[in-house]
């Protein structure tokens, strides 16, 4: 056979396989890169959502109470779809088709976490019928959109007598409800925290700083120059009138609400009833028996053991089981007996067991969920979560989208985005407190608390605050009925080397924590720094609180 | 006879090994920068639009520029939604300004090229601003796939980006 036949032959056969490769090559390509838009997308829609939810949430004073902040989350929820919709509009999906593929929108918010998907309407004609007109229950059959029930990060217990739920939140603050080791009724709430003694009249002592009553703080609206006495209670800040009549108000939908009630002008005393309650929280839960219970003693809503709860990472090892784990016979409200290990720290008996109930939650709900989220066209999965995403999620509030069932050309897309909202008014975690060196002067600078060599430059400013990170966020007021006004609570500037450049921080060590750093930062910060501490997260709105509560503060009465 | 059209067949084979094929994969590679430029191009514009709150002309200009520096002619459509601050709109409840739960109105590219070449457009926090870029030509990417396989339509682009979200600034202030 000559040459030619032989090239000929060679070249009519491969040319038609590279042919082939090529387009499947570019077609592996081409699924990768649309993986990778894909991820993008669904990013961009999960932090667009978190920041609807924070400009709501920062200008709506009664964000925090239940039905507001659900409009809240259905808002960011909406506007997630809406984000999503406009980045796939040119692909071909609008927002209505792509709700197919959202399997579920995971808000985790303080004390438990919401879940907003498709979902079965199960409300029967005759329950309708005798629900009230302009009742915001939805009568349309079949699958609706919305958000699902509450679910609380809790845990039962039982133990001898004793039988009672314990809702964790973000912090160390937990409810307890059930019977108590005497079989009496309980129902208590309170942050855990060791290292307390000395608590008197004006002053109380932790971790051998003298936490006393502050002079009442000071904070501007949209006019320049006048700054106004207020005092955060439960959620609410009530601001005190200057010239007029004098009285107090506070804002609620934009607007100035006046009251009647009268507060302390001179001081805050809300840092002192935080570690003072504290106190006689550890009281209760001694007396009640609740700190003998160890995690091997959690049950569930059948009083049957926990032995399937089981955290494991992606790799399928065992983090950390309720049954059998080294610390599950060891009890889970151990205070302590000294500074290094007190119950708040991150590394605490508590505060493991904490991660992992929140953790458990999470998971259990959340794999049910997905798993009956069935629109016929593609099995849903919950993917295994990293441990990166999964110490977001624990640390603050934030929004797990998962977007699943796309065909991708060679694949079906199953993604998911975890997206961390550190400015909110829902928790204060141990980073969001700033310390302002001069509140009065508006060009003053606001700094992190491992600023190096804080302790000294803050020597000559003897005014020094600490301030709840959300406080420097711009609000807005209607100040007549056409008109809205932008201003800052706080008008200092966060500070170029910790705050803008972050060069200037020292850093914490991986054994070590911020309490520790703090103490070591010398009694005048860690004063600062404690009692900001405890007076923004003893602001902060509470379920149980009743409508009693904020009378103790009332300096009249009307 | 037959020895010739062999060596005929073997020199186009031939010529379409050495000279088609290099060329064809060139090309592609060519349509595959010129989308890569147009991706960073949209994206770039779209999020400089919705961290200032502000769409001017010379931004456009230069955006529309560098996608047509790639060689090609280009379809842009802008579409912005803008939020509806007037109360009360979609239900009693609803607050003007809150996002996600508003009605919105929408513009489009005519609209908006009409509305900067007078002046700069002001957008607010909660509107959504979105791109997409499509190439009108046929590339030569495209018209040699033509030649061996047509998949060739009304609508084919081989180059084309899109981009959009919500606007975080208030572009008045």
């Amino acid at each position: 056979m000559k040459i030619q036949y032989l090239a000929v032959v060679f070249i009519i056969i491969m040319l038609p396989i590279s042919l082939v490769f090529s387009e499947y090559i570019s077609a592996q390509v081409e699924t990768v890169s649309l993986q990778i838009s894909f991820d993008t997308k669904l990013d961009n829609a999960t932090y667009d959502a978190i920041k609807a939810f924070q400009i709501n949430t920062i200008n709506n004073a009664t964000s925090d109470l239940a039905d507001s902040k659900i409009r809240d989350i259905e808002a960011a929820a909406n506007a997630f779809y809406k984000s999503i919709g406009t980045s796939f509009n040119m692909v071909g999906y609008d927002t209505e088709s792509l709700s197919n593929y959202v399997p579920a929108l995971v808000f985790t918010l303080y004390d438990g976490f919401y879940i907003h998907s498709q979902f079965e309407n199960t409300l029967d004609d005759e329950t309708m019928d005798n629900i009230k007109p302009g009742s915001t229950y939805d009568g349309t059959e079949g699958q609706i959109l919305g958000l699902k029930p509450y679910i609380s990060y809790s845990c039962r217990y039982q133990s001898g007598n004793i039988d009672v739920t314990i809702t964790y939140s973000l912090d160390n603050y937990i409810t307890v409800q059930g019977i108590d080791a005497s079989g009496n009724g309980i129902n208590i709430a309170g942050y855990l925290i060791s290292n307390i003694s000395n608590s008197t009249e004006n002053s109380i002592r932790y971790r051998d700083v003298t936490i006393e009553k502050e002079p009442a703080l000071t904070q501007q609206l949209y006019k320049n120059d006048v700054r106004y006495i207020y005092t955060k209670i439960n959620g609410q800040r009530y601001y005190k009138e200057q010239g007029k009549d004098d009285k107090w108000f506070y804002i609620s939908n934009n607007r100035v609400e006046t009251i009647e009630e009268e507060f302390s002008e001179t001081e805050n005393d809300m840092a002192y009833r935080y570690y003072k309650e504290a106190l006689e929280f550890r009281d209760a839960l001694e007396t009640a028996g609740i700190t003998s219970l160890t995690p091997d003693d959690a049950v569930d809503e059948n009083g049957d053991p926990l032995t399937d709860a089981v955290i494991t990472n992606a790799d399928g090892e065992v983090i950390y089981s309720f049954m059998e784990g080294p610390n599950s016979n060891q009890p889970i409200f151990d205070y302590g007996t000294s500074k290094n290990n007190a119950i708040e720290l991150p590394d605490s008996k508590f505060n493991e067991h904490r991660l992992a109930v929140i953790r458990y939650t999470i998971e259990k709900n959340l794999s049910v969920a997905l798993a009956n989220y069935n629109n016929g066209t593609y099995d849903f999965r919950m993917p295994k979560l990293s441990e990166e995403d999964w110490a977001t999620i624990m640390n603050n509030v934030s929004l797990i989208s998962f977007l699943q069932g796309i065909s991708i050309g060679g694949k079906i897309y199953n993604g998911y985005s975890v997206i961390n909202n550190n400015k909110n008014e829902e928790v204060v975690t141990e980073n969001s407190i700033y310390i302002i060196d001069d509140p009065t002067d508006s060009s003053g600078h606001y700094h992190r608390i491992t600023h190096k060599g804080l302790n000294s430059y803050l020597s000559s400013y003897p005014n020094a605050i600490g301030m709840f990170n959300i406080e420097f966020e711009r609000r807005s007021i209607e100040t007549s009925a056409n008109e809205r006004r932008y201003y800052y609570p706080y008008r200092q500037l966060g500070c170029y080397d910790c705050y803008v450049l972050q060069t200037g921080n020292d850093t914490i060590n991986t054994d070590s924590n911020i309490y520790e750093y703090v103490d070591s930062c010398g009694n005048r910060l860690a004063k600062l720094y404690y009692t900001a501490l405890g007076r923004e997260r003893y602001s902060m709105y509470k379920i149980y609180r009743t409508t009693d509560f904020i009378q103790q503060f009332y300096n009249n009465s009307p | 006879m037959g020895d010739s059209l062999i060596t005929i067949i073997a020199i186009v084979l031939a010529a379409v090994l050495m000279f088609i094929f290099p060329l064809m994969s060139m090309s592609d590679r060519t349509d595959d920068i010129s989308q890569l430029t147009v991706q960073t191009a949209t994206t770039e514009f779209v999020d400089n639009v919705r961290t200032t709150g502000k769409l001017t002309m010379s931004d456009y200009s230069a955006f529309e520029q560098k996608v047509y520096s790639t060689g090609n002619s280009f379809d842009i459509e802008m579409q912005l939604d803008s939020l509806d601050e007037n109360p009360a709109k979609k239900t009693a409840q609803a607050s003007q300004t809150k996002i996600g739960e508003n009605v919105y109105y929408t513009i489009y590219t005519s609209q908006i090229l009409g509305a900067i070449s007078s002046g700069d457009l002001l957008l607010k926090e909660g509107d959504m601003f979105s791109t997409s870029v499509k190439n009108t030509n046929t590339t030569l990417g495209q018209q040699l796939k033509n030649f061996f396989y047509t998949v060739a339509g009304n609508d084919t682009y081989t180059i084309a980006a899109e981009h959009g979200g919500y606007v975080t600034a208030n572009g008045n202030n």
